[in-house]
């Protein structure tokens, strides 16, 4: 069986161009052009807008050695065409059909010269694209306006730019049996870790997608744990970021058509720092740094601490807050934790229709929700105010979270806290925090526990994960670490 | 699969059945912030003074109704009464947050180590709370005196208590915690801070009392009450509670006056910023224990009222000098009138005496009450003026000179 089809997908001399038309069922995007050297008789086959023939029919019609009549077989004329005619500096020769149409696809110009059992393609691959533009994400005050286009070679381009080291590898990878999209592995040779290499080659191998339309198809496919709230692999859409990462011995994949590009293995505080940590000063960077983990402790328990001290532990309370309280909740139909839960709810609702709503309206969407919303909720006493200050400073921790997918993690598991808080208080919530580090403990990415450098402990790692020191302090540390 | 699902629901429904028993909401909370304890019969009137939560916020609801309401009930137990008080009120009572416990004299005079039990036993109750006594009445009129600018009374009374006693060294700031620890020491007497109604207490109920820039009633502290073990045995004045302060080591700052070095000038006033004490108990040539008092004072001149060159420096000395004479004699004559009129250690002598001399403690431990009232005190001070204000000579000397 499988003989037989190596047989019938050969390019055959005769009936090249009816396959191929038959194979791409004659799409009209598909152009063929009828071209004649001396006297042989061929074809130019590309896809419009994928590619852009006219270099290479500028140089067949300029090219005397075609016209010239002394070579007027197919195979010489073919040598002739790929060693001196064709310009463009990437060229292959295919030999069945599969392959050249999967070039066709990607942008290549297929010429075919009847006679021949093979045919030349050449990269002449010239997508319409965005340009390098300042990334939506993750932007900063100080460091690099520069964000990742959908483009993949353009994307490669840009963080090679930024290391431009030989030993920065990059494998290219096909993936999706409909979609056959260019997928790209880079990493540092010298840094990445040979058994993390080997494990992520291993996954993409075994991955078996029928399309690949944006990086995080792959990224369910490499992630270790299926049924985890926490992200472990990282995203971004910052050259200067995912630069970063490599430098460090992680190892970035690039996917066609996003300009998000993954980078494994991702661990736990790699998702509360920032680019902007390392433009900025070192002291300042660490006490931002500080303030997410804070921000991230604000947005995961306020509400269920809240609910959990007002409903169970009242004498925790420091006395005269606990009575400016009592007044706010008089009068409140609902207990704190149908309360909590009008307001969560309520604000993820808005907060889904904020982004999705166009710009301009998008943000009178937030006013009349945060504002109108909120202030009415009070006045007409179904909700107490101090609920409000909750959730709103539940809600503003959340966004101070640089990395979109551990703020959502929170986001979910806030609401599990809350359920917890309500039936059995502060010991509940230690209950959830018990399980959550638990959980977080025996997590991985790609093999690396996901709380590397707080569990297992790294002391090295210190420098980097709570606080940034500065290049000076790293330096004049590496100094004493080596010599002892 | 369906074994799974079943498994996951039993966990989900383990949240939501058993869980929440001990729940309450805020506003299922009659919060007591003040109780009172009088003697009733053979056994006690509890009073209760509860917040009335819409009239403390600042928003819906509120009739203009007082921001607390008081229960009171009777009962052979405190437990007891409280659970009458139940009945009365409309709301679960929740006493975490009870800021001042305040005990009739009568009772107080009776001993207060019953009540106390149930309040150390009950561990609903914190013990950062402020005990007091009322002075010449029943605590049930103390609790429903409504006070100005603190509309909860209960706060009022804490926040004075704590000013008060930082500020004016005259009053005693001492919470359960402290009492019963007092209580269960052998050669110290516990003291507590009296509290005393002046005015109309009846107007001073209703909310009227708050509509005057001079209210009807008004709380005060007065004095100090000494206690013999748990029983109230009389009260000391504003002066000798100051003394009493001292030689416990709970000034922080007060005010006070001295004569001028020259008798006849006039008088000077004094700030006390700063104040320690330090007892050294040591034995006569008969073996009888004598007690050294030594206090260190920072004090600044806040008003002079005489004609006295302060540019020079010996007259900074002499005002030392007076200074120290004062308080010796003012805290001589306190210790003198304590130890003949009520006999009871407020001062913690004995205890002095424990820590410093044990093998002659035990000697005297069991009859440390007989032995007090006779035992010889001396105080010493050591004074340092620190600072005289923005001016540096008195006006009255200015006025003098041509």
């Amino acid at each position: 069986m499988a003989q037989t089809e190596v047989k019938s997908d050969a390019v055959k001399p005769l009936t090249f161009i009816s396959d191929m038309r038959q194979l791409t069922g004659d799409s009209t995007d598909i152009i063929y052009r009828y071209i004649e050297l001396n006297d042989v008789s061929g074809w130019l086959i590309y896809v419009e807008g994928l590619a852009d023939p006219r270099q290479v029919l500028t140089a067949i019609h300029e090219e005397p050695g075609l016209r010239d009549g002394l070579k007027s077989d197919a195979s010489s004329l073919y040598d002739h065409l790929k060693h001196r005619t064709i310009t463009e500096g990437k060229l292959q020769e295919e030999e069945t059909l599969s392959a050249i149409a999967e070039l066709l696809l990607s942008g290549y110009t297929v010429i075919f010269l009847d006679g021949m059992e093979r045919a030349l393609c050449i990269d002449t691959g010239s997508l319409k694209q965005r340009q390098v533009q300042e990334p939506a994400s993750q932007s900063v005050v100080r460091g690099p306006r520069e964000g990742f286009t959908e483009s993949l070679r353009d994307n490669i381009a840009l963080v090679r730019r930024r290391v431009k080291n030989a030993a920065l590898r990059i494998t290219s990878y096909k993936l999706g049996q409909e979609t056959r999209t260019e997928t790209a592995v880079m990493y540092l040779e010298n840094k990445a870790d040979p058994e993390v290499v080997a494990e992520l080659q291993r996954r993409i191998k075994k991955m078996n997608l029928e399309s690949v339309l944006e990086s995080n198809s792959i990224e369910e496919m490499i992630q270790d744990q299926q049924y985890s709230p926490f992200p472990t692999v990282y995203n971004s859409e910052r050259p200067d970021v995912i630069a970063a990462g490599v430098l460090e011995g992680r190892i970035a994949i690039f996917v066609d058509g996003t300009p998000f590009v993954l980078l494994v293995p991702a661990l736990f505080m790699q998702f509360f720092q920032s680019s902007e940590d390392y433009n900025q000063r070192g002291d300042f960077g660490s006490l931002v740094r500080l303030l997410r983990y804070f921000c991230f402790a604000i947005s995961l328990l306020t509400p269920s601490f809240y609910i959990a001290v007002t409903t169970f532990h009242q004498e925790m309370i420091p006395t005269n807050l606990l009575l400016s309280l009592i007044g706010q909740r008089e009068g409140i139909p609902f207990p704190a934790f149908i309360e909590a839960l009008i307001m969560e709810v309520t604000f993820e609702i808005l907060r889904e229709a904020g982004i999705r709503l166009p710009k301009s309206i998008g943000q009178s969407v937030s006013i009349v929700g945060t504002i109108v919303i909120g202030q009415a909720a009070v006045e007409a006493g179904f909700v107490s105010a101090a609920m409000v200050i909750v959730v709103s400073l539940t809600a503003i921790s959340n966004f101070a979270l640089p990395a979109f997918n551990m703020a959502i993690s929170i986001r979910m598991l806030r609401f599990v806290i809350m359920a917890l808080a309500a039936s059995f208080g502060l010991y509940g919530m230690i209950i959830a925090m018990i399980m959550l580090a638990l959980h977080l403990c025996q997590l991985q990415s790609l093999g690396v526990p996901y709380m590397t450098s707080f569990a297992p402990f790294n002391g090295w790692y210190q420098k980097d994960t709570l606080v940034r020191l500065t290049q000076p302090m790293v330096q004049r540390l590496k100094k004493k670490r080596d010599g002892a | 699969m369906i074994q799974k699902i079943t498994s996951i629901l039993l966990i989900l429904s383990l949240l939501i059945l058993p869980g929440c028993w001990s729940r309450k909401e805020l506003n299922e909370l009659a919060v007591i912030v003040a109780l009172g304890v009088d003697k009733y019969d053979d056994g006690y009137m509890v009073t209760a003074q509860v917040i009335n939560p819409t009239e403390i916020g600042l928003q819906r609801g509120s009739i203009g109704a007082t921001p607390v309401i008081v229960y009171s009930a009777p009962g052979e137990t405190i437990p007891d009464a409280l659970q009458r008080i139940l009945s009365q009120a409309p709301r679960q009572l929740y006493l975490s947050h009870l800021r001042v416990l305040v005990f009739g004299e009568e009772l107080a005079r009776e001993g207060l180590s019953d009540v106390l039990d149930y309040i150390s036993r009950n561990q609903e109750l914190r013990t950062d709370f402020y005990l007091l006594v009322a002075n010449g009445s029943q605590a049930s009129d103390v609790l429903k005196v409504l006070t100005p600018f603190e509309h909860i009374p209960a706060n009022s009374l804490y926040s004075s208590i704590l000013v008060s006693n930082k500020q004016w060294a005259a009053t005693g700031r001492i919470t359960l915690q402290q009492f019963v620890t007092e209580l269960g020491r052998e050669g110290a007497n516990p003291v507590l801070s009296g509290v005393k109604i002046i005015g109309d207490k009846k107007v001073g109920r209703s909310i009227e009392n708050l509509h005057k820039t001079e209210p009807d009633a008004l709380l005060r502290h007065a004095g100090m009450a000494v206690f013999k073990k748990d029983k109230l045995v009389g009260w000391v004045d504003e002066l000798m509670s100051k003394s009493v302060n001292y030689i416990l080591n709970e000034v922080n700052t007060t005010v006070g006056h001295v004569r001028c070095p020259d008798p006849d000038d006039g008088i000077i006033g004094i700030r006390i910023v700063r104040a320690s004490s330090d007892i050294k108990a040591r034995l006569d040539k008969n073996g009888k224990p004598e007690f050294d008092v030594v206090y260190f004072i920072d004090a600044d001149l806040e008003a002079v009222q005489c004609t006295i060159d302060l540019s020079k420096e010996e007259s900074f000395r002499k005002i030392e000098q007076v200074i120290r004479k004062t308080m010796q004699s003012t805290t001589e004559t306190s210790v003198q009138q304590i130890q003949q009129k009520f006999g009871s250690d407020v001062f913690g002598f004995g205890e002095a005496l424990h820590r410093q001399h044990p093998k002659v403690w035990r000697k005297y431990r069991h009859q440390w009450g007989d032995v007090f009232p006779h035992v010889k005190v001396t105080i010493d001070a050591k004074v340092s003026l620190r600072r005289v204000g923005s001016i540096i000579q008195p006006l009255r000397r200015e006025m003098k000179d041509p």
